[in-house]
């Protein structure tokens, strides 16, 4: 039993960062997808559509480090909280990513028709953003207390 | 893993969106060309339903048969489509159209409702027999542009109703097309609204003078020549 949990310790210490990268993978194939398809419709403002589509990737960049900080001597005694806050917080940042990736398509195909809406345009994106950082910032508080 | 609601971001995200308004559209927002460039990134299975949609849907693609011929194709394209949505999007035009041609065939003079049974798509065909003298066909609760339509007809305006209905059906795949961006309905939404503004635009009526400008013109020199 002890091994189980202590396996379970090892997932959960990984799974921040490879849940945030299927995420960011996922999000930024989306938006990419719609930032290549936008620039061969317009004449201009392709480096801003790449900047968007790139916006789902600082998921992955969370995982890293709260993979990091939860990083210790994996014990029985430790593995059930290194498990919770490491799938938990990998879970939020995979479905953040791809949400915002849907997100940050929608500002793209949206600013390429109307190019004064650019900066409004990718407030729903920014917005999902918080989210992730909140589950960020709250991983790595709560890692302390394990 | 990609969400099918998000498959063909690129595809749509490459192609200039449609103006809100039909009438207000002066030339195409895509060539034909260019349009087809970007559907060649459809899956063949996708590609093979849009090229059935459009069969069934626009004249240019349909072929002279006789209209039982023509009623079972479509009855067996119509079958064929797996989506439940895209089928409501033809189902509705060929509805549409069968509205139309009662229309037109009790103008032509056809005092009842014809027979055999009159042919048509979705539920509209028993009524119409039934209400055959009624101007509405006894569904104008129903479908309220229809008495207008009868109007139209009666008093030759074909220009404002071939209008009306073009504007109707715009309209139409506007709506529908409200909750699909990235998905294969929004790719078949944009294709037929594309068609819509091509035939359009060429109905303009100051192109169609200048062409008829050019044939005449055509035609004077050949006589001039030859005499």
């Amino acid at each position: 039993m002890t091994d189980v949990i202590v396996i379970l310790g090892w997932i959960g210490l990984y799974a921040p960062m490879v849940l945030g990268a299927i995420g960011s993978v996922i999000g930024c194939t989306v938006a990419g997808q719609a930032a290549i398809g936008a620039m061969l419709d317009t004449e201009s403002g392709y480096g801003r559509y790449i900047g968007v589509a790139a916006m789902p990737s600082s998921q992955v960049i969370f995982g890293i480090v709260v993979m990091f900080t939860l990083n210790r001597n994996v014990t029985a005694e430790v593995a059930p909280g290194i498990f919770a806050i490491g799938v938990l917080s990998g879970l939020a940042l995979l479905f953040s990513a791809i949400y915002q990736g849907q997100c940050c398509a929608s500002a793209i195909h949206a600013s390429k028709a109307k190019p004064e809406i650019f900066g409004l345009s990718i407030v729903p994106a920014a917005i999902v953003e918080g989210f992730s950082v909140f589950a960020f910032i709250f991983a790595l508080v709560l890692s302390a207390g394990i | 893993m990609i969400n099918d609601r998000f498959k063909y971001a690129m595809l749509l995200s490459s192609l200039p969106l449609h103006p809100a308004n039909l009438f207000a559209a002066k030339q195409l927002p895509v060539s034909r060309i260019q349009l087809d460039k970007r559907l060649a990134w459809l899956d063949a299975d996708d590609a093979r339903h849009l090229e059935q949609i459009e069969m069934l849907v626009h004249w240019s693609k349909i072929s002279d048969q006789p209209d039982d011929l023509l009623f079972k194709h479509a009855r067996t394209e119509l079958d064929a489509i797996d989506s439940a949505f895209l089928k409501e999007i033809v189902l509705w035009r060929l509805e549409l159209r069968t509205l139309m041609s009662a229309l037109r065939r009790r103008h032509s003079g056809e005092t009842s409702a014809p027979t055999p049974a009159f042919r048509g798509f979705g539920k509209w065909p028993a009524l119409i027999i039934r209400h055959w003298q009624e101007k509405d066909f006894g569904i104008g609760h129903l479908q309220p542009w229809l008495p207008k339509a009868s109007d139209l007809i009666e008093q030759n305006k074909t220009y404002e109703l071939e209008k009306m209905l073009l504007n109707r059906v715009w309209q139409h795949y506007s709506r529908i097309g409200c909750y699909h961006y990235f998905d294969f309905p929004a790719v078949v939404i944009y294709v037929l609204r594309w068609d819509i503004i091509n035939r359009w635009s060429s109905y303009n009526k100051e192109q169609g003078l200048a062409r008829f400008d050019e044939l005449v013109s055509a035609g004077l020199a050949d006589v001039s020549m030859t005499g």
